[in-house]
């Protein structure tokens, strides 16, 4: 029996079942450029939804998660550009023996890495003469790092914001991903600056599912691995929702002291919610560095943070599953809203005045909707029956006394 | 840097002494019943600047906490700082040659009074809204575009005053416009959480106003011309060792120190808006009334002011502020529609500093910044690293304020219940 | 058995000297009324008590269990729960997830069905069953407290500590209050009771403790207290029924 109130979880599967079949059914000539669109959409929707989790459901105002996200990204992509594994010494890198095999850490040369003089490998592979394989390091373990790595400073950055609220809190962690991108920019001799680093694509050599074959540039391997993530990062999302995790962090949104005095370790949980996040928005950044192929300072500029809160806001901040569609639809909206058109003499350039709409929107969102544009519509069927419920119940006739159960201690 | 292990010894000693001390001395003086508010911050200064002699005097005789025993072991700790860099970097230009560290301390002197002037309209706002508008870049970003229009593109020869006068009233307008239209909703309690609210519709007015400009007048970049020329001086007269010498566009003292013309009339204005606002603050009604707002709302409402109306002034002021000091800068630096976003960053840092809702503590911490500033890029050997560090300076400075002294060097605790508390 | 023993607590606000030398023990389940002045520390001594703030010296034990340096958390888990003095309900959760909060902090014996039906218990003795699904911030004033006082009996706490139950709350509701309070004490619960309302003290209470600027200057049952001359002293000039008007800042 169907009722009103499962209605998001049928649009939730309708959705889930229309993207998985998506790129099997779609195929006209921009194919490539929508798997692009959506690639994007679900990196933005991890990020949007894991953000939802931190603000809308823990009330942590951060404007640092684009910073773990780079934080991934550039662990990931530093673990890609300068770790090797090699079955016999170089002795001309940095090595360390792990097995029979030896780990190779590239000297950081900055941007004149072509040099076969400064380039400790390429020296050790003139010598070898094709003579040995070295391996690079597998993605999936620099996605895996990045993650673990986003995990450890949003480890550091929670402890570090425990005592903050509101403003201050968001101040300390504009200034936290400020920081990580001065020192981006500025350590050029490792992450080569505003040039940007590279690192190996999500499938470089291609790859054969169910015996096709995909190239390295093919998008959809790439598409069902961010679509996989995201899958895993709503999922971990809806199991904390529903367990005393989301409880208690709502409740410390709510009031920190009051959730104390009634037995919740709030310290605890706002470190974790920090941790778990930042998590989120560091394995996303480094999938989504290994699919780009190249990652820059840029991709941290407060634009993206902006890009991000907007999207979870205008789904609907205390949803996380909102403030994901919320991005898809959004991203998908920013790239149609690219084409150019003509008014009588005037060209209207909007690749510009696109994004000044979706400022519009947010602030519009904000003002007259703060719960989002998608949250209302999933609070219709969730709670919209509650007010006449409690009516109804309000003046339904009471049971005898008799049936009342004395509460036992 | 020469001897890279010098400096980094010394630095991770004063940061391990820091951490030891601003734990320890916290226990000691619980411990001892008496207060703690501070006692983090001087342990962490102490242990930084003398290591463990001065910690374990200070644990011993634990004398209660003055601002004078919080200054003097901060400024010894930067002290030490700068001398373990002296000693690890001796060839640095700024180490070695003192005309360049004159200038360099003067430029940030002067740089830092009108990052000062700008954090000013933050502090402004935020002491009566409760709100840190994010949107506070965006006002400096406009008020010098309209000034390069106005002075440049639309009317070249104009005196620029007039570009400076229309900048500060659209800007104005535009600040009471929005206060009036997003902000309103704050006061009534309609919105769960106000200050979450004035952080993301800031925010959001930032985001619009940044492409709204960059739609309409591209993004390269636009600079104006200087204002004001400088009229030829030269004191004393003749003599060739001169004390003052200025040409159209820089003044130069002692022979040592050259300050350029834009960034001087632009601290003088400051400067002078600055005393202006004061008076309106101390002497006129309106001023009053927002000061009174400023420290309790309901008490200023019964008193017979209207607390609304004062929050749009305020908002509608602050970044009035913000593009008077954009107007004036349009001069010095070249102009974009993302030319907003460090200088508004520089204010928060400095409205967290000298303490938020702090005027005199928005100047200090103006005047700090600056100097931090013009230290870090004249110092860092590598000229493109030093340049690249700038946005970070100032967020080194709000981070260690942050975990210190969160109430910032001048800070005072609000009574409206919507101001950020901790 | 309930064991509250505090003694000697101090604290020092700076150069303000809020509690002296506070002493009293607590033995089984009593109905103790903690009254004074406005300013006396009365709601310093619960913030010292429920740990969110520490004493500069002296001790409480609950039950042989040193409390005094543990956090608010712990102290709620070790059996002592307090209200605020201003209503603090989670607003924007459902009346229901507001009690599933201490039930679920406290552990994890009871099973998700086990706390909805003690929550629903809960919810019908105060008569608030039918807004068991809307947010409280949709419930009145009152109501809010009433949910405040739920929430405590869902922690299941051995002491608790009252503050200001009364203070702007609607005489029907009153009773409901009133009964709560006999209620939880019939089941074994030390309630700590603060409030300006002096007859409402003095009916259900059995033994006061009266704070004057950090002095506890009297302790004993309410008939003696009001022939107390110190007590007198302290209380001249003030109305008895004086309704608490200061905004609380616990």
């Amino acid at each position: 029996m169907l009722k009103k109130t499962h209605a998001p979880q049928m649009i939730g599967l309708v959705l889930v079942i229309f993207f998985a079949l998506f790129p099997f059914v779609y195929s006209a000539n921009d194919y490539p450029y929508i798997m692009h669109i959506f690639i994007t959409g679900f990196f933005y929707a991890i990020l949007a939804s894991s953000w939802s989790m931190l603000a809308g459901y823990a009330g942590q105002f951060s404007f640092g998660h684009m910073g773990f996200m780079g934080i991934g990204a550039y662990t990931a992509a530093l673990v890609s550009h300068y770790f090797y594994m090699s079955p016999v010494p170089t002795n001309f890198c940095t090595e360390f023996a792990i097995g029979d095999s030896y780990l190779i850490i590239l000297n950081p040369i900055g941007v004149t890495s072509s040099t076969l003089a400064q380039d400790c490998l390429k020296q050790a592979m003139e010598v070898w003469n094709g003579s040995v394989e070295v391996t690079p390091i597998p993605v999936w373990l620099s996605i895996t790092l990045g993650t673990l790595m986003g995990g450890i400073f949003g480890l550091l950055v929670g402890a570090l914001v425990l005592p903050l609220r509101a403003a201050y809190l968001a101040l300390f962690t504009l200034g936290f991903s400020e920081i990580l991108r001065a020192v981006i920019s500025a350590e050029i001799a490792i992450t080569r600056g505003q040039a940007g680093i590279e690192l190996r694509y999500m499938f470089e050599d291609g790859i054969t599912l169910f015996g096709r074959r995909f190239e390295q540039t093919d998008k959809l391997p790439a598409y069902f691995v961010m679509f996989f993530l995201l899958l895993l990062c709503l999922g971990i999302l809806a199991l904390l929702a529903r367990s005393k995790f989301g409880l208690f962090v709502r409740a410390l949104r709510e009031d920190q002291d009051a959730a104390a005095a009634l037995g919740v370790n709030t310290t605890r949980y706002k470190v974790m919610v920090f941790v778990i996040t930042s998590m989120m928005a560091a394995g996303a950044g480094a999938a989504m560095a290994h699919y780009v192929g190249i990652v820059s300072p840029n991709n941290i500029v407060i634009l993206q943070m902006s890009l991000v809160v907007a999207m979870a806001v205008i789904g609907g901040v205390e949803n996380f599953v909102a403030a994901a569609i919320g991005a898809i639809l959004l991203e998908f909206m920013l790239e149609m809203l690219r084409s150019s058109f003509v008014i009588g003499p005037i060209e209207v350039d909007m690749t510009t005045w696109r994004l000044v709409v979706f400022g519009v929107l947010l602030m519009l969102t904000l003002r007259f909707s703060p719960k989002g544009l998608l949250m209302p519509i999933i609070e219709y069927f969730t709670r919209g029956h509650i007010a006449k419920e409690t009516v109804a119940k309000r003046d339904e006739p009471k049971m005898g006394d008799a049936s009342r159960t004395e509460s036992s201690q | 840097m020469e001897f890279p292990v010098i400096f980094w010894g010394v630095f991770a000693w004063m940061i391990s002494w820091g951490v030891v001390g601003s734990v320890v001395t916290r226990r000691v003086y619980l411990n001892k019943d008496l207060d703690t508010s501070n006692a983090g911050m001087v342990g962490s200064m102490l242990g930084a600047s003398t290591g463990p002699v001065g910690l374990i005097l200070l644990w011993i005789k634990t004398p209660p906490i003055t601002s004078r025993m919080m200054l003097f072991p901060s400024l010894a700790a930067v002290g030490v700082f700068m001398v373990a860099f002296a000693i690890a970097d001796p060839n640095n230009l700024c180490v070695v040659n003192g005309s360049f560290v004159a200038s360099q301390i003067s430029n940030g002197l002067i740089i830092g009074i009108i990052y000062g002037f700008m954090a000013l309209g933050l502090t402004l706002i935020f002491s009566i809204l409760g709100v840190v508008s994010f949107a506070h870049g965006e006002f400096y970003m406009i008020g010098g575009m309209i000034t390069y229009f106005v002075t440049t593109v639309w009317f070249p020869g104009i005196n620029p005053m007039i570009g400076i006068g229309i900048a500060c009233i659209a800007t104005f307008a535009i600040g009471a416009t929005f206060e009036r239209l997003f902000l309103t909703p704050m006061y009534s309690g309609k919105i769960g959480r106000p200050v979450e609210y004035g952080i993301l519709i800031t925010f959001g007015l930032a985001f619009t106003l940044q492409y709204f400009v960059q739609a309409l007048v591209g993004a390269n970049p636009v600079k104006a011309k200087r204002f004001f020329d400088f009229p030829r001086i030269r004191l004393p007269d003749a003599a060739d060792p001169w004390l003052i010498k200025t040409s159209r566009g820089n003044l130069e003292l002692f022979d040592t120190i050259s300050i350029s013309n834009p960034r001087f009339t632009a601290a003088i204005m400051c400067i002078l808006v600055f005393i202006a606002l004061m008076y309106f603050l101390r002497r006129t009604w309106t001023g009053k009334a927002l000061r009174a707002v400023s420290q309790d709302r309901e008490a200023a409402a019964i008193a017979g002011i209207n607390p609304d109306r004062m929050n749009m002034l305020a908002f509608a002021l602050g970044s009035m502020i913000a593009a008077l000091a954009g107007a004036m800068l349009v001069q010095a630096f070249s102009w974009l529609p993302q030319v907003g976003a460090i200088p508004a960053m520089r204010s928060f840092v400095i409205v967290v500093l000298g303490g938020l809702g702090s005027i005199p503590g928005a100047f200090l911490g103006g005047v700090i910044v600056g100097l931090v500033e013009a230290a870090g890029t004249g110092c860092i050997p590598d000229a493109q690293q030093a340049a690249s560090y700038i946005p970070a300076y100032g967020m080194f400075v709000l981070i260690l304020t942050l975990l210190l002294r969160p109430t910032g060097l001048l800070g005072r605790r609000f009574s409206s219940a919507t101001h950020g508390k901790f | 058995m309930i064991e509250l023993s505090v003694s000697k607590l101090n604290k020092r606000f700076g150069g303000l000297h809020v509690l002296k030398d506070v002493s009293f023990d607590i033995k089984g389940p009593e109905l103790i009324g903690l009254i004074g002045p406005n300013g006396a520390g009365k709601t310093t001594l619960t913030n010292v008590l429920d740990g969110a703030i520490k004493p500069n010296s002296g001790t409480v034990y609950l039950n042989n269990q040193r409390i005094d340096q543990l956090e608010p958390f712990q102290v709620a888990k070790a059996g002592l729960g307090r209200t605020f003095q201003v209503t603090r309900s989670f607003r924007r959760m459902s009346v229901l997830e507001n009690l599933y909060v201490p039930a679920l902090a406290l552990g994890t014996e009871h099973s998700k069905a086990e706390i909805h039906e003690k929550s629903m218990e809960v919810l019908e003795f105060l008569t608030m069953e039918h807004l068991r699904n809307e947010y409280a911030q949709a419930l009145s004033g009152g109501q809010q407290k009433l949910l405040e006082l739920g929430r405590l009996l869902m922690l299941n706490p051995q002491v608790i500590i009252l503050d200001e139950p009364f203070a702007g709350v609607h005489p029907s509701l009153m009773k409901i209050i009133y009964s709560y309070i006999e209620r939880v004490n019939d089941q074994g619960t030390a309630i700590i009771l603060i409030s300006h309302q002096m007859d409402s003290i003095f009916s259900l209470c059995h033994r006061l403790l009266v704070l004057n600027y950090g002095d506890m200057i009297a302790d004993g049952p309410p008939e003696e207290i009001k022939r107390d001359p110190a007590v007198i002293e302290a209380y001249l000039g003030i109305d008895e029924d004086e309704e608490d008007e200061k905004e609380g800042q616990a």
